[in-house]
């Protein structure tokens, strides 16, 4: 750039100079009014492409729908006149799964769109690395929603972590409280070769030998996540004769063995315990040829308990979206109540002000009742639904029947177990 | 956590043709691969994708019939002619244009092609789950020796015979079949002799094509139909083809047994370890006969 009006150097710098201050001066007077009226932004990673984008899409339409409802009103319930009306606003990012591209697209987020709070994501990687390597150090916080791994409040867990959805540690408490009841004693396990896998089915072994120490594994086998072909490990696994089977398999896995305990009608000669078994997102692609009688654990069912606000939730989340909610539209769902709720209390936009009101709230939930932030560890306290699958005569799809609700208090580890588990 | 306990002969011989039944699934789809890699000379790595459209045409096809026992006979019939069509408008259009390239280039272009139908895939059926059923006379299990057996895979082991015995019909009695034989080990001397070269190896993608279509729509009920199916089926068919023998047929159909056999009796005698077998076997073999255990046409 050419500067004309200046002839000498010292001159040109004194105007450059004036002009930056008078600019620098006016945004400090500026700034205050403009924190106050602008938006709260949220930041959400997740996997957009590929097999996991379903349950992605669908925790999205969740939040999109409470959105609906949370921005008529302001946010922070100021009613002065002449104000603009505080909304939350959010942006979303494709992680492809891939946890470096969820570290930089939650950098990106954090740096340059100065999002308010990050949530997200599937990739339990993903969220363990984004919740040490971002939120952590940038003091933003973060609530993940999908992903099922306990050391996001549990282990790894820190005061910028939440979940708002069910982790390993409590389906695999609720599965192994539940199968305790039960008079198997030989078992064998069998599951997808990586993390989730083996959390789930460590959680389950450990709370079920804790409450029934006479239970055995008889046998174990893991095969590669998404292993098209699970019938020779299911002939593999009846000739070994065990009294029951506890699978530990997750996203496409979980269509894979319910036809694979179909085709070979392994559920009608020993009992099967899954954890997603009675998942809608489950059962839904099987239609009614999925397999009856397989035993089950989630933490939200869109037709159970049957409640008023969760025949609503299901209506609206149906006029919507033309489908019913599954776990994670539930999780969805509340994390945007959560959010607008902790900012109301706060008062303000300060995220250290937000996590301490987070801490301890309580927010609506859809299917009833109230849904707590537990303030030790950031976990929120949701039930797990223990059922079967059996053929519905309304629905085009398996549903649980037999359900049996075990409370979060009952699923959950004590705060006291949490902290040990963080070294604290 | 004690070893498996199920050696007794019943338990053995399931496992022996459930490995089977697998086998023919994979010998269906590396044959048409091991096809095109003979007589085209090219390593398509868009075989997967073919695969999964297979998949999916088949679920979209039975679902547009009523889902009965109709749907899945017409889906397993026209779901492959899908594929094949697919595949024949690929061909006139790029492949046709590339045969002269080096192998680099067309590894790379077949891998751009992969991801190009892959997105194409997700456009037109999303990112769903999908899932179709075998009619009511395939499901469920049959007794037999003691040990219940699938009745799908029992079916997959009458089909696979056939199919083998259709291709070695196809490539040793038809004219056609010969002179893609004939492609396979001296295409210029094929062209010499006045033969359209460009129509003999738009048929050969095509068969090929056609057999990966044809594998996609067997599985279909026995799997859940997702993106991503392709990228499992690709690696194991490229393995498949490099240790029968680049271009051979019967080589496709020795390494579909190897693989689909080591990773049955794994998972019976050592399921801990049951992913590894079938690599340790692709392992051993390369190093006893690094070309591959029959005669490769490169």
């Amino acid at each position: 750039m050419t500067e004309k009006g200046c002839t000498m150097r010292q001159r040109c710098f004194l105007k450059s100079w004036v002009l930056a201050t008078a600019l620098v001066g006016m945004s400090f007077i500026l700034l205050p009014l403009e924190a106050h009226a602008r938006n709260i932004k949220v930041g959400i990673i997740d996997c957009y492409s590929g097999p996991p984008a379903v349950y992605a899409r669908d925790a999205l339409n969740g939040f999109k729908l409470a959105l609906k409802e949370i921005n008529k009103k302001d946010v922070l319930g100021r009613k002065k006149e002449g104000l603009l009306r505080q909304k939350i606003e959010f942006t979303t990012r494709d992680t492809k799964f891939k946890v470096g591209i969820a570290l930089n697209m939650a950098k990106e987020l954090v740096m340059r769109e100065h999002v308010d709070v990050l949530v997200g994501t599937i990739n339990s990687g993903a969220a363990l690395a984004v919740s040490e390597n971002v939120a952590m150090p940038n003091k933003v916080p973060f609530i993940v929603w999908i992903s099922k791994s306990e050391n996001i409040t549990g282990k790894k867990g820190n005061r910028y972590a939440f979940s708002t959805g069910e982790n390993t540690a409590m389906a695999g408490k609720a599965g192994g409280v539940a199968l305790s009841r039960k008079p198997y004693v030989n078992y064998w396990i069998a599951g997808d070769d990586y993390e989730y896998g083996h959390a789930i089915g460590k959680a389950a072994w450990d709370n079920l030998k804790a409450l029934k120490p006479d239970v055995k594994v008889i046998g174990e086998s893991w095969w590669k996540p998404g292993e098209p072909n699970l019938t020779p490990y299911i002939t593999a696994i009846l000739a070994a004769k065990p009294d029951a089977v506890i699978f530990c398999t997750g996203g496409a896995s979980m269509t894979n063995i319910m036809k694979a305990i179909k085709t070979t009608g392994m559920a009608k000669k020993v009992p099967i315990w899954i954890h997603t078994a009675i998942d809608y997102g489950v059962d839904k692609p099987l239609g009614l040829e999925g397999p009856e009688g397989v035993m089950g654990t989630t933490d939200y069912l869109f037709y159970y308990p049957d409640t008023p606000e969760n025949k609503a939730f299901d209506k609206a989340y149906e006029a919507a979206y033309g489908d019913h909610p599954g776990f994670s539209a539930f999780h969805g769902y509340i994390t945007a109540r959560f959010i607008a709720q902790a900012f109301k209390k706060a008062g303000s936009l300060n995220k250290e002000k937000f996590i301490d009101a987070l801490e301890g709230l309580k927010v609506k939930s859809p299917a009833g009742g109230e849904v707590e932030m537990r303030a030790c560890d950031h976990q929120a306290v949701l039930p797990e639904y223990f059922g079967i699958t059996a053929v519905s005569p309304t629905y085009k799809f398996l549903i649980a029947k037999d359900i049996v609700t075990l409370t979060g208090a009952e699923v959950m580890p004590s705060c006291a177990d949490v902290m040990k588990m963080r070294g604290k | 956590m004690g070893p498996a306990q199920g050696f007794t002969t019943p338990a053995l011989v399931s496992q022996l043709l459930v490995g089977l039944s697998l086998a023919m699934v994979l010998f269906i789809v590396t044959s048409g691969l091991s096809f095109i890699l003979g007589v085209l000379r090219i390593p398509n790595v868009a075989h997967g994708s073919l695969y999964m459209i297979g998949a999916f045409s088949a679920f979209s096809i039975s679902r547009l019939l009523g889902g009965g026992a109709l749907g899945f006979w017409l889906a397993l019939l026209l779901a492959p002619l899908v594929v094949a069509l697919v595949s024949f408008i690929a061909e006139r259009t790029l492949f046709c244009h590339l045969y002269e390239r080096e192998h680099l280039m067309l590894l790379l272009f077949t891998f751009a092609l992969m991801l190009v139908l892959g997105d194409l895939v997700k456009m037109s059926w999303g990112a769903t789950y999908r899932s179709t059923t075998a009619p009511a006379m395939l499901r469920g299990s049959v007794n037999l020796f003691g040990s219940p057996f699938p009745r799908y895979n029992l079916f997959l082991l009458f089909l696979g015979p056939l199919v083998a015995i259709g291709l070695w019909l196809f490539s040793n009695k038809t004219r056609i079949g010969k002179i893609a034989r004939a492609a396979a080990v001296d295409r210029e001397m094929v062209g010499a002799i006045g033969i359209n070269v460009s129509w003999v190896f738009a048929f050969a993608f095509v068969f090929g094509c056609f057999l990966a279509g044809l594998g996609g729509a067997l599985v279909a009920p026995t799997i859940s139909i997702t993106l991503g199916m392709d990228h499992d089926i690709i690696m194991e068919a490229f393995l498949i083809v490099t240790i029968g023998g680049l271009g051979n047929m019967w080589g496709a159909l020795v390494g579909s047994l190897i693989f689909g056999l080591t990773q049955s009796f794994g998972i019976l005698f050592l399921p801990q370890f049951a992913i590894v077998f079938p690599y340790a076997a692709v392992v051993i073999v390369l190093i006893w006969r690094p070309k591959g255990l029959l005669k490769s046409v490169w």
